[in-house]
């Protein structure tokens, strides 16, 4: 479907570094990344508003690196939706069909087609100035689906939307997906790729750091950087040994975690999901591994629950959910056991 | 809380002695001319011609330069290119220049010994004392107005709304008269009317050019150094309410909404 082969492109003192992506048909590719990390440039670039610099994009086996933007058929749906304010609704979606190409009829059947398909039959006689982020984006989308792009690219669709609308939303771009549209979809949001994504890129300095399903990146991040991005908040930094068989790490503040891999190097980063560790008010039985009592310093509210920090001669975060909390209440300064599976530690490479 | 009415007293003081300065020759000229000259004045065929000369050669000037000064903005809000920053300096060379050494200037390359003056007289056209020569040094001294506020309105509307259309298959001169005129239209108006507002007024430039056929300027200062200021006066008044009355009516229709909100049979036009 889409191929980019070692693209770069120099933008001031940024630059887009040797990008190679493979992404088949069908695929929702969610590129992650924090602002100023060059997603937004690299669609940019997918689309042919701009030129690399060097490297080819291939689009369904055609190289279209010189192809004009008119003719790659690839939509964009910008950030804040770019919806022109000088036109209404429907002249809006019916602007890549009013060059003289289709008869009035075509252009209306068109468009009221699309305007089913995304609900939103009842604002195309309105100005765009009065439409909400969520209509926004509906109109853009339906501007942009109406050209039969081959590939969609979303900037940042969910920024603008009411959290109330963000579902809605998802449960339209899947559908769409699903329709058999291959699409690229920029976020720094992680949340938005665990629920959307087929395949994550995470852009860091304008390179792609790591490459994969969700489950592979946010299972075993390569980096810190990568694991911040998935949401993980335990890293300690260690000393890897082996005893008796046994693969074990050693924090520099001497607490011993038991490892299920065998390979990494002397020194190095583990880190530990906050919801695979698992808390409780008795102790474990002694020969459990990865079992440390400490004393719980702080209790947030979360969007599904607690996190609770909890000093274990380590500062560990525990993500526990709010029914869990109502069994197990427990309070600022009280004595906690925290256990978690050996597999739960996942050693960082590159980080010796 | 006395200091800030002090202050603020000081503030009303200082502006009122600059708008007393602004009002005050115009009231005077107002008031000092009695009503049957100025009757009298604006009945004067010469007169009359001569207030709509200035009003149609500015207009005209305006509108044709406008037809290359607006898309000149644009690359100018849009484009880096090598020595930008000198082209805009020499865009507002004729704001700085005395408008009488701008006309020197001009006439040098308007008559016939000039280069646009030999191609003008292939086409057996005069451009000194001629319509057409008032509009060029009309021009000469106004165009700032026109592109330095095009410019500021076209780089005013987000390029994204340009990318957007681009992506949705427009070609670049679709995308320049679909989204950027319209959502630029504002301020190319304003600096229409600046420009107009601007070649009317001329007169240093323009009694270079060409003292015949007068403009009203020029027919106010003609009045003035031959029969002197009583008689020039009811001249120069009725120029100013017929030039008021021109910008009201362009002000008018430049606060209109910019294109209107497109309706559905207009997009299927």
């Amino acid at each position: 479907m889409l191929k980019l082969d070692k693209v770069c492109r120099k933008l001031g003192s940024f630059r887009l570094a040797d990008i190679t992506l493979d992404i088949p048909a069908g695929t929702y590719y969610v590129l992650l990344g924090r602002s100023g990390a060059g997603k937004t440039q690299l669609l940019e670039l997918i689309a042919g508003l701009t030129r690399t610099d060097s490297g080819a994009i291939w689009l369904d086996g055609v190289n279209i690196t010189q192809e004009s933007i008119q003719k790659r058929r690839i939509g964009l749906v910008f950030q804040d939706y770019a919806i022109f304010p000088n036109m209404s609704v429907f002249a809006n979606i019916a602007y890549s069909l009013t060059s003289g190409r289709y008869d009035r009829t075509a252009v209306k059947e068109r468009v009221i087609s699309v305007a089913r398909e995304l609900n939103i039959m009842h604002l195309l006689d309105r100005d765009t100035r009065h439409l909400s982020g969520g209509e926004k984006q509906r109109v853009a989308l339906a501007r942009t689906l109406i050209t039969s792009p081959k590939l969609l690219l979303l900037d940042e669709p969910m920024s603008s939307v009411d959290a109330s609308l963000k579902d809605d939303i998802r449960r339209l771009l899947r559908r769409l997906n699903r329709q058999g549209l291959t699409i690229i979809h920029v976020t720094h949001d992680y949340r938005e790729a665990v629920s959307l994504a087929s395949r994550v890129g995470v852009m860091h300095n304008g390179k792609i750091i790591q490459e994969g399903t969700p489950d592979k990146v946010f299972r075993k991040p390569v980096n810190r950087f990568v694991a911040r991005y998935a949401g993980i908040r335990n890293f300690f930094r260690v000393r890897f040994t082996e005893n008796n068989g046994e693969y074990l790490a050693v924090s520099s503040k001497n607490i011993t975690f038991s490892l299920s891999e065998d390979s990494f190097p002397d020194e190095g980063m583990i880190i530990l999901r906050s919801d695979d560790i698992e808390i409780s008010t008795v102790s474990p039985p002694a020969v459990k591994k990865n079992a440390f009592r400490g004393i719980v310093t702080e209790i947030l509210p979360t969007e599904s629950g607690y996190e609770l920090t909890v000093d274990a001669g380590e500062v560990f975060y525990v993500d526990i959910s709010a029914d869990m909390y109502k069994n197990h209440p427990v309070t600022e300064q009280s004595e906690v056991w925290l256990n978690f599976a050996a597999e739960a530690l996942v050693v960082l490479q590159g980080t010796g | 809380m006395k200091r800030t009415g002090t202050f603020n007293l000081l503030l009303l003081l200082l502006s009122s002695l600059v708008l007393l300065f602004l009002v005050a020759p115009l009231l005077g000229m107002f008031i000092s001319t009695n009503a049957g000259d100025f009757f009298a004045t604006a009945a004067e065929e010469e007169v009359r011609q001569s207030i709509w000369l200035t009003v149609w050669v500015a207009f005209v000037s305006t509108l044709l330069f406008a037809l290359a000064a607006v898309p000149f903005a644009w690359i100018l809000a849009r484009k880096e290119f090598p020595m930008k920053s000198v082209v805009q300096g020499i865009i507002d060379l004729p704001v700085v220049l005395p408008h009488t050494a701008a006309g020197i200037a001009l006439l040098g390359f308007i008559s016939r010994d000039g280069f646009l003056g030999k191609i003008a007289s292939f086409a057996g056209l005069n451009l000194v004392n001629n319509p057409a020569g008032i509009a060029l040094a009309m021009a000469f001294v106004s165009l700032p107005f026109l592109i330095n506020s095009a410019r500021d309105g076209f780089a005013a509307v987000p390029e994204r709304l340009e990318k957007a259309a681009l992506n949705l298959g427009a070609g670049r001169g679709r995308v320049f008269f679909t989204i950027s005129l319209p959502l630029a239209w504002r301020s190319i108006i304003t600096g229409f009317v600046m420009m107009f507002a601007r070649g009317m007024s001329e007169f240093g430039a323009v009694v270079i050019i060409a003292y015949h056929p007068m403009i009203a300027p020029v027919l106010i200062y003609d009045r003035f150094s031959s029969f002197g200021l009583k008689h020039a006066r009811p001249t120069a008044v009725l120029f100013i309410i017929v030039a008021l009355a021109v910008f009201t009516v362009l002000r008018l229709i430049s606060d209109r909404k910019p294109t209107g909100i497109k309706t559905e049979e207009d997009a299927e036009a």
